[in-house]
């Protein structure tokens, strides 16, 4: 009981006593006395009342009035299961799938991030769009240039990746990606550790013990939170490492890795190719501004230190590459690629709210029609305006905060799903789960929708010209009524549209991509990463392994093909494997370069393992060698390109820039194939035998049956060679690409989810704004029946209406669909322009099921009983 | 009901009560039964205050800042609230005293008409 009610009581109380003590005092019989109290006192309960008002002012009689029209409204929609379930439903969808899609938002785009003061922190790249690269990344000297150089920011920390074989922590031998970075790298990022320390400035250089930090995501999983981890001793490839301590969670940016170790772990990182090497590009870079300086003079100056280091350095900046540097804070950097995409929902699950709440409007409209009587009999009983509407209100708030509970326990798997999908964007969509933020979304969108839905329907008025009476208790359609019911079922079949035809859009682009021609057989060949770090030995060795592995694994039952290579299409980064040839016979016009190539070392049969043709020559063979005589493979364009009159073979060939040449003889061409774009585009390649050049590190095996039933024996075999040799991702060239597709799919997937929603609850809209028309009308069909129409006339005539409705909403949706999409193209440099075809599609699906929509109606229409239905007023 | 008792009593006018209970607490501290009792005694048992208005219209003063209320113990022995006049709540039964006796006075005007008016 609230303190007020209780201090009434005992205030009562007090009355009460005092009362009686007066009438024993004068002689009454404390019995009588008590009673004559009572009686005198009044109603106990009138008081509580009328002292609410006076405690809560005149809010109280609203609110006591609206919580009794909720209880009338929970009595009588509970009578109305199928109009309160199919508008539970719908709502819940729409607030679901806006609340999962705000979930994901909020995490990917709003939330704060651990890292302290992220705002000033800072990601820096290198773009090379002249050569197509997007993120050059940074060498060593070009990293000591900016540092020794910069003013406004204070620290920089670097960060490049390495692949170790991990041996420690008493567990078998896995591969890891680990962050080699400088010691101040975790003060710049701004991160704390949970165990133990991060690395500091300590740890930096060639003299330093060699320390690894674990990243929380692998000490969780892989570990199992093992605190005494800290301390150990663990093999990292060539060298030791101790654990110091665990990082806390954090965005694993720019890669996710399991370990964070020093410079001085990676025997790489001190070689003379890292130290001094400009154009040795592995390392991502971060600063941290200065104290009082801004984004803008730190883009500022770093853009002329930049552009003072690149007229140092020619050499290392080709003018066609366009190298320019690029600042963005870290907020940003992680947030960029997935905004877009995210927005797009965004504004996709606003629709199908939009489509939900006009569908719920619909049917709320219909129920306020048949209701029309009801309400007419309350306003003539003294019910003003003010009341009728709260009794409206107070259902449609019913409605609303079912559906809003409803949509947010679909919210909880929806956001799962949605994280999972967005992670692909952003790591930090993981993240998402729902919370107090997304429930009070929730709620709004549920009060706005339950005033918008006590607001549609039209007030009996004392106008009665309007056509509303006590008299009678049937149907009787306004023009305005059904107005409204046509301009929300448009809106439907509008929005629906807009979904179905992105959806389309999407699907038609994901088919494209699919079925589209590879050149490989992708069915039968897998691919596996057998990591040469791991072996931690120079490049003969590893030849030699490889060698042997090919010869062991040619021989398992099953294999009918295995070759060598160094990158699996689709799923390695090969931008950096292009070079520029010069060709033998091939003179470049005046003013052109030499062809730039993709440089690829193939052992033999790698061709034939992998199902692309040999057009002409022969393949490599195990006497290619590197003391026998330079050959290279070409690809058709490449062969036709620079030799039309097909006189490649025999032609020789040469790195363009590197030094003295040496020319090697071309033995053979092939036909093309696409590493790089899952969508084949031409390309010129040159293929070189593994043993002149290059290092082996993937394995690709033609079986005969099930590619991965062979997976156990592969790795049985290569282990035999080497124990501790990581056999890692082996995956079907068709998984491979279907996994590199994996965006495209899942945008179609979503957007078809939501265009399949909204199509149901539009479709379900069109049948229930009809069904209405027509059992409002059933007086008119019986009239028109009576004076000679035909049944099937009627039928047709009903069908015209929903093919009207369809017609208009299509029209409006497609024209909704050109603006968008205009609009999304000056936006979205990614926006895919409107095709013809998906439109017509979704144009057709729509119009397909609202016909058989309306046919319900229409059918029963054609089925009035005449005499029943003049009889009915 | 006692109807001889009924027959007397007079109703209220809207909006006197609340001058009514300023006016009686003008002599100290009291509680509610306490100052129903004073207005029944002061108007010879021609005005009785109903509970059901009596206790709103404390409740309602209270809010407004023009009586204070504590607990003490009644003359029953028992829990009861006790309000008092606040400086507020004198300046306000001096408003309403005024547009009393301004209210009495031109009712007063009409019903019996000054001999001035006679004149005419």
């Amino acid at each position: 009981m609230p303190p007020h009610e209780r201090d009434l009581d005992d205030e009562i109380e007090g009355h009460l006593a005092l009362a009686i003590k007066e009438r024993v005092d004068r002689g009454e019989d404390p019995r009588a006395a008590r009673l004559a109290a009572l009686e005198e006192f009044g109603y106990v309960g009138a008081i509580h009342d009328s002292m609410r008002r006076v405690w809560y002012g005149r809010g109280y009689d609203a609110a006591e009035a609206l919580a009794r029209d909720i209880r009338i409204a929970l009595r009588s929609l509970v009578r109305a299961k199928g109009l309160t379930s199919t508008v539970v439903v719908t709502l819940a969808l729409g607030i679901g799938a806006n609340a999962a899609i705000f979930s994901v938002v909020r995490s990917v785009l709003l939330r704060p991030l651990v890292n302290r003061d992220a705002d000033r922190l800072l990601y820096i790249r290198q773009t090379a769009r002249g050569i197509g690269t997007e993120n050059l990344t940074f060498s060593m000297p070009e990293i000591g240039d900016l540092e020794s150089r910069v003013t406004t920011i204070s620290t920089f920390g670097d960060f490049s990746t390495v692949d170790f074989t991990l041996i420690g922590f008493g567990r078998e031998p896995r591969v890891v990606t680990a962050g080699v970075v400088n010691g101040s790298f975790f003060e710049v990022m701004g991160l704390r550790p949970v165990l133990g320390r991060l690395l500091n400035a300590g740890d930096d250089g060639p003299k330093a013990a060699g320390v690894a930090v674990l990243t929380h995501r692998f000490w969780t999983t892989v570990l199992d939170r093992d605190p005494s981890v800290i301390g150990k001793t663990i093999r990292l490839g060539p060298g030791m490492a101790t654990v110091v301590g665990v990082l806390e969670p954090s965005v694993p940016y720019p890669a996710e890795t399991q370990i964070i170790a020093n410079v001085v772990t990676s025997p790489h990182h001190l070689g003379a190719t890292m130290v001094t090497d400009r154009t040795h590009r592995m390392t991502e870079l971060f600063g941290r501004l200065a104290a009082g300086a801004t984004l803008e003079a730190a883009r500022a100056e770093l853009a002329s230190v930049h552009a003072s280091m690149m007229r140092a350095h020619p050499e290392a900046y080709s003018a066609r590459a366009q190298v320019q540097l690029h600042v963005t804070t870290f907020p940003d950097q992680i947030a960029s690629p997935a905004r877009t995409i995210l927005l797009l929902l965004l504004a996709a699950a606003a629709v199908v709210f939009v489509i939900a709440c006009s569908n719920v409007a619909n049917l709320i409209l219909g129920r306020s029609v048949r209701r029309e009587a009801e309400l007419v009999l309350r306003a003539a009983l003294g019910a003003g305006p003010g009341a009728l509407r709260r009794a409206l209100l107070a259902e449609s708030l019913v409605l609303c905060a079912a559906g809003a509970v409803l949509g947010l326990v679909l919210a909880q798997p929806l956001t799962a799903v949605a994280g999972r999908y967005a992670a692909r964007f952003s790591v930090r969509a993981l993240e998402a789960t729902v919370d107090a933020s997304v429930l009070w979304l929730g709620a709004g969108l549920a009060l706005g929708a339950a005033v918008l839905l006590a607001y549609v329907p039209r007030l009996p008025t004392s106008d009665r010209s309007g056509g509303l009476g006590l008299a009678g208790g049937s149907l009787r359609m306004t023009p305005g009524t059904n107005r409204r019911l046509q301009i929300f079922a448009m809106t439907q079949i509008a929005c629906s549209f807009v979904l179905l035809a992105g959806a389309g859009m999407l699907v038609a682009t994901l088919n494209a991509l699919q079925t589209a021609h590879t050149g490989y057989d992708m069915r039968h060949v897998l691919a596996i990463d057998v990591p040469p770090s791991a072996t931690g030995v120079g490049s003969a060795a590893t030849l030699d392994f490889f060698q042997e592995a090919v010869r062991r694994i040619g021989a398992l039952p099953g294999v009918e093909g295995v070759a060598a290579g160094m990158i699996v299409p689709w799923r390695d980064p090969s931008a950096g494997l292009k070079f520029q040839f010069a060709f033998e016979g091939y003179q470049p016009a005046d003013g052109e370069e030499d062809p730039t190539c993709r440089f690829r070392p193939v052992s033999p049969r790698f061709f034939a393992v992998l199902g692309v043709p040999t057009l002409a020559g022969r393949d490599f063979t195990d006497g290619d060698r590197d003391d026998t005589e330079l050959v290279a493979i070409v690809n058709q364009s490449l062969a036709q390109r620079l030799f039309p009159s097909g006189d490649a073979v025999n032609r020789h060939l040469w790195f363009a820039s590197r030094g003295k040449p040496r020319p090697r003889r071309i033995v053979g061409i092939v036909a093309d194939v696409d590493d790089e774009n899952v969508v084949q585009e031409p390309s010129l390649t040159v293929y070189y035998p593994l043993r002149q050049m290059g290092l082996p590190s993937r394995l690709f095996v033609r079986a005969a049956g099930d590619p991965y039933a062979l997976v156990p024996a592969l790795t049985r075999t290569i282990r035999a060679i080497s124990a501790d040799q990581g056999v890692e991702r082996p995956t079907t060239l068709e998984d491979v690409r279907a996994e590199v597709l994996t965006p495209e799919r899942l945008n179609a997937f979503v957007f078809s989810a939501f265009g399949g929603i909204a199509l149901l609850i539009a479709v379900v809209g069109v049948a229930g704004v009809l069904a209405f028309s027509v059992s409002a009308r059933t007086r008119e069909f019986g009239v028109r029946l009576a004076v000679g129409s035909t049944p099937s006339q009627l039928l047709t005539r009903v069908l015209r209406e929903g093919a009207a409705i369809v017609t208009a909403g299509i029209t409006a949706g497609a024209a909704a669909s050109y603006v968008l999409a205009r609009v999304a193209s000056t936006y979205l440099a990614a926006a895919h322009t409107p095709r013809v075809l998906p439109a017509v599609a979704a144009a057709a699906v729509l119009g397909a099921a609202a016909v058989i929509a309306s046919l319900i109606p229409a059918a029963r229409a054609s089925r009035v009983d005449v005499l029943q239905a003049l009889r009915s007023e | 009901m006692t109807k001889t008792a009924d027959d007397r009593r007079l109703d209220l006018l809207q909006g006197t009560l609340d001058m009514l209970i300023l006016r009686t607490l003008q002599w100290g501290p009291q509680h509610g039964h306490g100052i129903g009792q004073a207005i029944r005694a002061q108007s010879d048992d021609l005005l009785k205050v109903e509970t059901g208005s009596l206790y709103p219209a404390l409740h309602r003063l209270e809010k407004r800042g023009w009586l204070k209320a504590d607990w003490g113990i009644s003359e029953a022995n028992q829990r009861a609230k006790y309000y008092r006049l606040t400086a507020a709540g004198k300046a306000q039964l001096l408003r309403e005293q005024d547009r009393w006796s301004q209210l009495v006075h031109a009712i007063g005007r009409i019903m019996n008409p000054a001999p001035a008016s006679k004149e005419e």
